[in-house]
């Protein structure tokens, strides 16, 4: 009988990104939604957190997560033109362009992504999903690059 | 019991003659009154004052020191005591959504090289990575993210270390924040990372100088580091002093503006940090103002504001804390003051410019006067004397 160490099988154990993402309450969450309602695979890495608008977001929460060593960051709303309050995403996109400056000096900005997701793109939602978490996979964990 | 050692010495020497009380900034916008919580916490309601969270209200501006007859440092006993407010879980309220305070966080990771570029250094001005004269930086880049001047202060003060010396000016590439802001709100571990890799960086670079034009950087540079590192005994000097030492030398002077059609009225902000923080011994009252004289010889005006040198006012908020409008309200008083004298308020931290900016932008009485850091003035009126003209 082969005896197996119980300790040596955790140590191949995969890393499993944490990943926090912002949804738009009325385009990105509703594609959120649809790809889980038309069953696209995607990893589970991620935590959705809900908002009104893209637009609530701050930088700060971003900020916070990189703090409490959250490995990756997404934000997602509605494309341009599209934003339920109107304007609101054009202001993300403006105070993210300025935030992604700061994300650079500090070598975060691999970690971090905004896109635009419609109600009807789950599969768009379910492939970003997919391709960054394997781009976070790649960079390895925050707390210990 | 939390506070003990020093700080409980400093409580014990406390003669409840409520100075501290009369002079205290705070004071005058809401109730406020330091002696009592001394004499509160000596009584033992240690927990109650921790508890209620009234200590992240103090502006750590140290006028109670000032007035104090028996030196007690109430600042630092609000240091100490807001660390053990963040163990207990009573948090404060932080300017900018605590924007950032948190970059200084992420930054004290020690698996976080921060990558500073260097587009903004003006052209001409020759930098490297070792040598003896060190510009400490410090945040203005990051200021950068919302406040559109805030690199006014750091590119001048480069190009007037680049006039005077001959050598190339070395800036750090991986320069963190020098933690000053943690340090007060009690994050005390974070802090000692930030230092740590600071000082490091700072002897890889070999410097035997450093120079900074931040009022809060030198007092946490030049007191700070050095009282809990041992190790750490690189010269530090603030932008003023330095000017002071350069002038007092003979190896530059100030040249007069040749189109000074108007008169300009200059007047002086003491910031906490580089005033009442520090010493007596340094003299840096006399310093600043030795430079401001010099500048009157040139067809400047100089006019004292009615607080000044140690009574001077607090711009309203230290360390990012509460930013209210009773801070507003400290603030529109101090430029009101300014603005009877004078029509340039120059001071010598780039937090209280903020400040002070950010006030113009919503209040039309004080939208007159204009807010400028003294390397901003004195980049044009520099003009160095060549070294054979002293012998
Ligand atoms: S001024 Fe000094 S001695 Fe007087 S009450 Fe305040 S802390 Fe105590
Ligand atoms: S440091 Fe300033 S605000 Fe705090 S108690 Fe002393 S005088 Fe008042
Ligand atoms: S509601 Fe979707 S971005 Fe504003």
């Amino acid at each position: 009988m082969k005896i197996v160490e119980k300790s040596s099988k955790k140590q191949d154990m995969e890393f499993k990104p944490n990943i926090v993402c912002f949804c738009c309450n009325w385009c990105s969450y509703a594609g959120a939604d649809l790809a889980g309602v038309s069953r696209f695979q995607y990893p589970a890495s991620i935590r959705i957190i809900r908002v009104m608008c893209s637009g609530r977001v701050e930088p700060a929460f971003i900020l916070k997560s990189f703090k409490d060593n959250i490995d990756g960051v997404l934000v997602t709303g509605c494309h341009i033109g599209d934003c339920h309050y109107i304007s609101g995403n054009e202001f993300t996109k403006d105070r993210f362009e300025r935030l992604t400056i700061i994300l650079k000096f500090l070598g975060l900005e691999d970690r971090f992504r905004l896109e635009w997701i419609s109600a009807s793109e789950g599969k768009k939602f379910a492939e970003l999903i997919t391709t960054f978490t394997n781009q976070i996979k790649k960079l390895g964990p925050l707390n210990n690059i | 019991m939390v506070i003990k050692g020093k700080l409980r010495e400093y409580l014990n020497n406390c003669y409840q003659c409520a100075m501290c009380s009369g002079i205290c900034q705070m004071g005058r916008i809401q109730k406020y009154t330091p002696s009592r919580i001394i004499q509160l916490i000596i009584e033992g309601f240690e927990d109650r004052i921790v508890e209620s969270g009234m200590l992240w209200d103090c502006l750590t501006c140290n006028s109670c020191l000032e007035k104090c007859p028996h030196e007690v440092n109430f600042a630092e006993i609000v240091r100490d005591a807001r660390n053990k407010m963040l163990d207990a879980g009573i948090m404060p309220k932080i300017a900018h959504k605590g924007f950032y305070t948190l970059l200084s966080e992420i930054m004290s990771k020690e698996n976080i090289t921060p990558e500073k570029t260097f587009e903004w250094v003006p052209s001409g001005c020759k930098i490297s990575e070792e040598g003896n004269i060190l510009y400490f930086v410090g945040c203005a880049p990051l200021f950068n993210y919302e406040f559109d001047e805030s690199m006014n202060n750091a590119v001048d003060t480069l190009k007037i270390l680049c006039k005077i010396e001959n050598e190339p000016i070395v800036l750090l590439k991986d320069e963190k924040c020098c933690g000053h802001d943690l340090l007060w709100q009690g994050k005390i571990e974070a802090f000692k990372k930030l230092a740590i890799h600071n000082i490091k960086a700072f002897e890889r670079s070999g410097a035997s100088l450093i120079v900074t034009s931040c009022a809060e950087g030198y007092r946490t540079l030049k007191i700070d580091y050095p009282s809990m590192f041992e190790n750490f005994n690189v010269e530090v000097k603030h932008l003023v002093e330095y000017l002071y030492e350069k002038l007092k030398e003979n190896k530059i002077k100030f040249k007069k503006e040749k189109k000074n059609t108007k008169i300009l009225k200059l007047t002086y902000h003491d910031p906490c940090r580089l005033s009442r923080f520090l010493p007596k011994s340094f003299n840096i009252y006399e310093k600043i103002r030795y430079i401001f004289k010099e500048l009157e010889k040139v067809g400047y005006v100089y006019n004292e504001m009615v607080h000044n040198k140690s009574n001077s006012l607090c711009c309203g908020v230290s360390c990012w804390l509460n930013c209210t409008d009773k801070a507003k309200a400290l603030r529109y008083h101090r430029m009101l003051e300014a603005k009877d004298v004078a029509d340039n308020l120059i001071t010598t931290c780039p937090k209280c410019e903020i400040h002070f900016r950010c006030l113009q932008n919503d209040t039309e009485t004080v939208q007159d006067i204009n807010v400028i850091d003294l390397s901003n003035l004195l980049e044009n009126v520099i003009e160095v004397i060549p070294s054979k003209q002293n012998k």
